[in-house]
């Protein structure tokens, strides 16, 4: 990996809080995207995740520490494209109306749009459903518009959040082997957010494992799997293995630190809370 | 893949030729539930008709029994009706009811959608104005008729302001409510793509508030039919309620099932309409109602 390159993305002690700084979501948070990386942040529920995301996409300002896309404070634009967990399309356009509005959003001029959509619709293989409307597609076909409605505006960063949680297992298999291909022709960067351990490692060249309450950094692994990964399954690999069994030794501590313990006394009442001062 | 399609997309792809005849069975299935869905709407139109003709009925034995005070004969009704519509009574009222209601429903549309809008629109303005709009929204449209006379007279501009007087409440809530709870993932999706606040807003937070707009319009205009038959009653006599009220007060019944029969069909014709209108401009949710 080229690791000379300047960063796109960077984190500099980043923290964040919540409901006038009650709750801590994130404290100092360091790392960075190189272009072209497909980094996975990881952990488990309650680290922020989702968060770190939407401040990369400037949705909402740090309140501590640095956020920097391209050497700027993010601003929501065409340098950064999001897939969110629900495909979050707009009900009332079709699905090529649903790609002309991000491309709209984007700038490109008018009469370019509508071949632009088609031929990202192409891509994911639903040209012929161009003009229906969301809600006569399954979850899976609504996903790949969501995601070829992000790659159309050709960003240099793509934000995923957990983009396939929602999605039946064999779906999930395919639309995961379609990111990949994708990525390897167009070499943007991804910062992918899932709890899944296996997807991670299966996706990414490097990790973010987060822990939880506060959000912090545990661990940054590099990822070294044979590529192109979509052709080799690497899941057979023993450095497969080997790394899946590593983050999730992580994550059993974690949880044995109390953080989702602490989650299950709410639960139920009547139990005693194990460590009701954690934090 | 697993994914499911509307069966008329996926009607051609099942026509592959391991299946031996797809398209016969295929033939076959749809006809058999065209034939279950034609018997059930004739089972409704049935039993309304018979419900209907069980009223007529109704009328029959009430105007035996008790006269033509209680109960009009319905063939009088239909003579009446014949002759009010021919001598061009029931259309000259049903022109003055209409221009009345029309205005008062197009002022009531622009002005509390706009506001609507607005108030829906920037929080500020909708937190600020809010106890106000419930107040004028809870108080019965009647209750204003006295100072609209006061300021506006009897005749046909006073008639349309209590008419839009009733309906734009209605109409502005609903506006409001459906901008102020516009989906908040589309939101964030269109702001993280780098929407603008005005491609937002209108690109977003209207469409997605359409069908909370149209019930509101739908409200409004049954409304407004209650609002116009008030004011030709309590102000000016004219129209269908001035046709009414004439014909009850010398205890014409015949007359006044006539008028009653019209005003019926109107209500009914309104909202059928915006009914119709609902269904087209905001087809995707109402599609999503009705299930896949």
């Amino acid at each position: 990996m080229a690791v000379s390159q300047a960063p796109l993305i960077s984190l500099r002690q980043v923290g964040k809080s919540f409901k006038d700084g009650k709750v801590r979501a994130l404290e100092n948070i360091s790392f960075d995207v190189r272009p072209g990386e497909f980094v996975s942040l990881v952990g488990p529920s309650g680290c922020g995740k989702t968060t770190l995301l939407r401040l990369i996409n400037g949705l909402i300002e740090a309140d501590e520490g640095q956020v920097r896309v391209l050497g700027q404070p993010p601003e929501p634009g065409p340098d950064l494209a999001m897939v969110f967990q629900s495909a979050r399309l707009l009900p009332w356009l079709t699905v090529v109306g649903n790609i002309v509005f991000a491309l709209a959003l984007r700038g490109i001029a008018r009469e370019d749009r509508t071949q632009r959509a088609l031929a990202l619709l192409g891509a994911v293989g639903l040209r012929e459903f161009a003009d229906a409307y969301p809600h006569e597609l399954s979850g899976g076909m609504q996903q790949r518009v969501g995601l070829a409605r992000a790659l159309a505006v050709e960003p240099k960063v793509l934000l995923m959040d957990e983009p396939f949680a929602a999605l039946d297992a064999m779906t999930r298999e395919v639309l995961r082997g379609e990111l990949l291909r994708m990525w390897s022709r167009r070499r943007m960067a991804i910062v992918f957010v899932t709890h899944d351990i296996d997807e991670a490692v299966l996706l990414s060249q490097r990790i973010v494992l987060l822990r939880p309450r506060p959000g912090r950094v545990d661990e940054i692994l590099d990822v070294e799997l044979p590529e192109p990964r979509w052709q080799n399954d690497p899941r057979t690999l023993p450095a497969f293995a080997a790394m899946r069994k590593h983050l999730w030794d992580r994550i059993h501590a974690m949880v044995g630190d109390g953080a989702e313990l602490e989650e299950l006394a709410g639960a139920f009442p009547d139990v005693e809370p194990p460590q009701a001062q954690a934090r | 893949m697993t994914e499911l399609a509307p069966a008329h997309r996926t009607a051609p792809t099942l026509a592959s030729p391991h299946s031996p005849s797809p398209v016969s069975s295929a033939a076959v299935l749809a006809e058999r539930a065209r034939t279950r869905r034609r018997r059930e709407q004739g089972m409704v139109l049935g039993s309304q008709v018979t419900i209907a003709l069980l009223f007529l009925v109704g009328m029959y034995a009430l105007n035996a029994t008790a006269g033509n005070l209680t109960m009009p004969n319905p063939l009088d009704v239909l003579d009446k009706s014949i002759i009010m519509w021919s001598d061009g009574t029931i259309p000259r009222a049903l022109g003055q009811s209409l221009t009345v209601l029309g205005l008062g429903f197009l002022l009531a549309a622009v002005t509390g959608i706009s506001l609507g809008i607005l108030l829906g629109g920037f929080r500020f303005v909708g937190r600020v104005f809010d106890p106000f709009v419930n107040a004028m929204n809870s108080t019965p449209g009647a209750a204003f008729i006295p100072l609209i006379i006061v300021w506006f007279g009897l005749y046909t501009e006073a008639k349309v302001i209590v008419v839009w007087n009733a309906a734009v409440f209605p109409i502005l809530i609903n506006t409001a409510a459906g901008i102020s709870s516009a989906n908040k993932d589309l939101v964030e999706m269109a702001r993280a793509f780098g929407a603008s606040r005005m491609t937002l807003f209108w690109k977003v937070m209207v469409p997605d508030a359409m069908p909370s707009i149209l019930s509101g319009l739908r409200i409004g205009a049954a409304i407004c039919t209650v609002g116009t038959v008030i004011a030709e009653l309590t102000m000016a006599q004219s129209g269908l309620g001035g046709l009414l009220i004439a014909a009850g007060n010398r205890f014409q019944m015949d007359r006044y099932f006539a008028v009653v029969i019209v005003l019926m069909a109107l209500g009914t014709l309104i909202t059928a309409l915006l009914r119709y209108a609902e269904r087209r401009l905001a087809r995707w949710r109402v599609s999503l109602q009705e299930g896949r």
